[in-house]
């Protein structure tokens, strides 16, 4: 291929520089400055709220605070205030469970869909990836809208769908009645809405894997499942990996769609999931002390949960 | 799967009294445009469409490009401090964002940049840095060994070899990367509504919200067709881009 | 290869520059301007007021433009909350009746007082409106316009149940409402369709029977949700409410929105706000007529809900003195006689017409003003006191002592 020839060309273009003495001290320091970008981004627009959020988290900062911009120190009793709450533990422990339900609806169905995408047709991959876009294109507020609009115990078409395939009756069905039904409405659509990053970026993985170490496997008369166990996971484990890490961060603090769809007229501590709870607490109650507390908390609480992923993540990298 | 995006575009066809209806309609024998119209001739409508685009493409290119080298020295490097750095990138994800919304107004107004463009995209650039550097780097430990040792038997620098031996590797991870980059952008709706304030600079999301805003009626039929809209662009970036992630499974193939 | 990545990062440099001098450019600090935060409703309902105002105020104050920025309900607050860390807040803001007191305990709001004179008709200020703006005896909002709550009905529906005229108290709305069922059978029809936790309708009963939500006494906040005043209230809206409306009983009035639940036919009466009459559907818009909901009492009205806004200055403004001109230029005799053609309440009794919107507000009751209030609003603990009646999962008795010590708890937070 023409780039070969390129990279031929280059090298030996290069290997002519490498006698400067101060070429091999930059190549120490080049992990640095390769960091130094987003290092320096990050550190220049999160840099001062970090240090707010930790400081707010010590001071009770409530409305006439944040109007007069300060607050009185106050130790440990936001965190004490929240930690003795039957309200933040009952949260925490739905919203574990709610994690692992999205976590392992998302990327189970995911890598099904991924696996399918491989095996298909251009003509069929086009367009289903093009159907995942589509779904994966839709504004979070509009999917809500429109889910909240498909279950509207009214005139909702989920309820007209299921009544006229004699599913049983379900005119007038309520889908917002109880807490399990309202968090299992949420969970569909989060899943929904996560399914193509997942399949997508599954299927991008799919594609490093070389062809030819499958067939290799194949052809020594390994099922398929043992292939893909054997040879292909190996290979995907890093993005695996980070799919799974991303996704127990992103469905453990989730907030807009289970805010918008059950709506601030539904929510109550009964169905409070911990981004829900934060923004209650911090935000509609104007105590941005307790905020920030409940912040850091959920901070620790995601770290714990995927520290598996990510030491197995970290680790990967370490083997070189 | 896709039902509810059909039931979109369905709906923005359809007049209004359809729309209501107790008893769906598939396909709506009248199809209308009117809800296009409205949309479209909605004050700041292609203002704000030329807001998003710009947002989005300079976030998502420049932050896809640093997100990159990082990733490569996270990846391919030892060096002090590695540790600190994943942490750092994972544990920003970790943050619930909506904690962070106040202190960071606050930051952003000292800077000048609330009601600017430029203020969203460094917002939006901390947003999608994070895992774009962590997504890149198990996209480039996923490569084989033996391609790279290929190029480094050639005698070039380590970092020249690993670019240019890369970059065609990983394309697909990178496109995905960006694809996902894109839309998060795209869509993002939270921190556009609170750094943005007056109309004329405002993204397609909030614009979009202001249909749901009164507290009179809201015009299902505009919304629908307004959706739509939006999500057209994310589509044709994506039909443009998928053709790499296509040649990345048969140029696995081939190398072999 | 390498050419296409220069390019792209050239580009992407460029546009950078393209986004940041575009902004600044606009951004330049701009000396002579105004702030001002309106709600959307007075965009799409009333821009000429709107416009009537900006003129106004350019002519008083050459040289000086007005950026009129449009908020949602959803999130208005917590975008104030914002500008109040930064300092940069408006100079005029629109907020809820209900949402003033917070921000005027907190010292969110300039002190209008020695300015009240100078707003049109303002000794003579709708009293539920303008007490919303009070607090420690001073005034920080000027009442902008209000809307209380009428019956939307089916003319056609009524004359063929032999209904002859609107019902004068609510035993004759029952005994209506069961002539209504009898002649409309079909799946989910109510005669009045009331959602369950439509609590600014439920408390309006509360009232009507003499009681209140809460009460001071000795300083400190006391839930009366449990008075047996209170309660009657509450028993006569159960049966009324499980009497006349399909509806689920713990939907709010949002979703659906009631005049949907008309416009398809199901509800032959639907209680809300009188613009309720936009929204009903081509079929029935001839035959939709308005009354006022009447209490228990023959004769009387029941007291209504008075939904409102309210304009401040807020406190941390360059612009003070400006932001109060701007208000007293919008809430003019002229334009509050616009606001009252769009079918609004407008803010001064020496200007209410005879309209039913307006006649619903001649008895009305406002809401405790309690510095926590917005808090027992956002904490749903009405709402779920009315779900928990009408699901039939607690008694009245139960379900108002449960509400009435939560309210008291969140209202008495320091």
């Amino acid at each position: 291929m023409a780039e070969r020839v390129v990279i031929a060309a280059e090298t030996t273009w290069s290997r002519r520089r490498r006698r400067l003495t101060w070429g091999r001290v930059a190549r120490g320091s080049v992990p640095y400055w390769l960091i130094l970008p987003v290092l320096g981004a990050i550190g220049a627009i999160l840099g001062y709220p970090l240090y707010r959020l930790f400081r707010l988290a010590f001071q009770h900062y409530g409305l006439e605070e944040l109007i007069r911009h300060s607050g009185q120190p106050v130790g440990l009793h936001n965190f004490g205030h929240v930690l003795h709450d039957q309200i933040f533990w009952h949260t925490l422990v739905r919203t574990v469970i709610f994690t692992v339900a999205n976590v392992g609806l998302t990327m189970g169905i995911g890598t099904l869909i991924a696996l399918l995408l491989v095996r298909v047709s251009t003509v069929v991959r086009v367009l289903l990836t093009a159907g995942l876009v589509l779904v994966w294109s839709m504004p979070v507020v509009v999917a809500v809208q429109v889910w909240g609009w498909m279950t509207n115990y009214q005139n909702g078409v989920v309820n007209y769908i299921l009544t006229e395939l004699h599913f049983g009756d379900y005119f007038q069905h309520n889908w917002y009645g109880s807490t399990f039904s309202q968090l299992a409405i949420v969970t569909t659509l989060i899943v929904w809405g996560a399914l193509p990053f997942v399949a997508i970026t599954v299927f991008a993985a799919l594609a490093q894997v070389p062809a030819d170490l499958v067939e290799a496997a194949q052809i020594d008369g390994a099922p398929p499942w043992r292939v893909f166990l054997d040879v292909t996971v190996p290979i995907i484990r890093p993005v695996l990996l980070i799919l799974t890490s991303l996704s127990i961060v992103w469905d453990f603090g989730v907030f807009v769609q289970p805010y918008l769809l059950i709506g601030q007229t539904h929510i109550t501590p009964g169905n409070y999931l911990m981004g829900i709870y934060l923004f209650e607490k911090g935000y509609f109650d104007n105590d941005y002390g307790q905020g920030a507390a409940i912040s850091i908390l959920m901070l620790l609480i995601v770290a714990t949960l995927s520290i598996f992923y990510v030491r197995k993540m970290v680790r990967i990298g370490d083997v070189d | 799967m896709v039902f509810p995006v059909f039931w979109m575009i369905s709906s923005a066809f359809k007049p209004t009294d359809q729309i209501n209806s107790f008893t769906p309609t598939w396909f709506s024998r009248h199809p209308t445009v009117s809800h296009f119209t409205t949309a479209v001739h909605t004050p700041y409508f292609w203002t704000d469409v030329k807001n998003t685009l710009i947002i989005v493409s300079v976030t998502v290119t420049v932050s896809i490009a640093l997100a990159f080298l990082a990733a490569v020295a996270l990846a391919k490097y030892r060096f002090t401090g590695r540790k600190l750095f994943i942490v750092l990138v994972i544990g920003i994800q970790m943050l619930p964002g909506a904690g962070l919304i106040i202190p960071l107004y606050v930051t952003l107004a000292s800077y000048h940049l609330v009601n600017t463009l430029t203020g969203v995209i460094v917002t939006y650039m901390t947003i999608v840095l994070p895992f774009s550097v962590w997504t890149l780097r198990g996209f480039i430990l996923g490569i084989p060994k033996e391609l790279e040792e290929a190029a480094m038997v050639d005698g070039s620098t380590r970092l020249g070899a690993f670019v240019r031996i890369l970059l065609p590797l990983v394309a697909p991870g990178l496109v995905a990367t960006s694809v996902f980059a894109f839309i998060q952008a795209w869509n993002e709706y939270l921190y556009a509504r609170i750094i943005l304030a007056s109309q004329g600079k405002q993204t397609i999301t909030v614009w979009l919200s202001y249909f749901l805003g009164t507290s009179r009626s809201t015009d299902w039929g505009a919304l629908m067709a307004g959706s739509t809209l939006t999500a057209i662009p994310a589509v044709v970036f994506f039909l443009i881009v998928q053709r790499r992630i296509a040649f990345g499974l048969t140029a696995g193939a081939v190398r072999g | 290869m390498r050419l296409r990545v220069f390019v792209a990062v050239a580009l992407t440099a460029a546009l950078g520059v393209v986004a940041a001098t575009a902004s600044a450019s606009v951004d330049r600090h701009q000396a002579n301007k105004i702030t001002v935060w309106l709600q959307v409703d007075a965009q799409s309902g009333w821009p000429d007021v709107v416009a009537a105002a900006n003129t106004q105020f350019q002519a008083d104050h050459p040289g000086y433009s007005v950026d009129v920025q449009y908020q949602n309900w959803g999130d208005h607050l917590q975008k104030f909350d914002a500008t109040l860390a930064a300092g940069n807040t408006p100079d005029v803001i629109e907020m809820g009746n209900t949402e003033m007191t917070k921000y005027m305990a907190a010292g969110a709001f300039a002190d209008l007082t020695s300015l009240k004179g100078t707003f049109a008709n303002s000794s003579n200020w709708l009293a539920g409106l303008a007490k919303s703006g009070m607090y420690g005896g001073k005034v920080y909002g000027v009442p902008y316009y209000a809307g209380s709550r009428v019956v939307t009905y089916r003319t056609d529906l009524f004359k063929k149940a032999g209904i002859t005229k609107a019902p004068t108290s609510l035993s004759q709305f029952l005994s209506d409402a069961k002539l209504l069922a009898a002649k409309n059978k079909q799946k989910g029809f109510s005669p009045v369709y009331i959602a369950g936790t439509d609590w600014y309708f439920a408390m309006s009963f509360v009232y009507d029977f003499g009681g209140q939500i809460a009460a001071t006494s000795h300083g400190k906040w006391v839930g009366t949700l449990d008075s047996p005043q209170a309660i009657a209230g509450l028993t006569a809206y159960k049966s009324f409410w499980k009497a006349v409306s399909k509806a689920s009983p713990t939907t709010d009035e949002n979703t659906p929105p009631p005049y949907n639940v008309y416009s398809q036919g199901l509800a032959s009466a639907i209680v809300g706000p009188s613009w309720f009459s936009c929204c009903t559907g081509k079929t029935f818009t001839s035959i939709t007529g308005q009354f006022v909901m009447p209490s228990h009492v023959a004769g009387k009205s029941i007291p209504g809900f008075l939904g409102g806004s309210d304009l401040a200055v807020p406190a941390s403004s360059g612009n003070k003195a400006l932001g109060a001109d701007w208000i007293k230029d919008f809430t003019s005799t002229a334009n509050e006689k616009l606001l009252q053609a769009k079918g609004n309440i407008p803010n001064a009794t020496s200007l209410l017409g005879n309209s039913v919107n307006e006649r619903a507000a001649a008895r009305s009751w406002f809401v405790p003003a309690a510095k926590h209030w917005v808090d027992v609003e956002n904490g749903n603990i009405l709402r779920n006191m009315l779900a928990q009646i009408l699901t039939g999962k607690q008694s009245v008795k139960q379900a108002a002592e449960n509400a009435s010590s939560n309210i008291a708890l969140v209202l008495n937070q320091p």
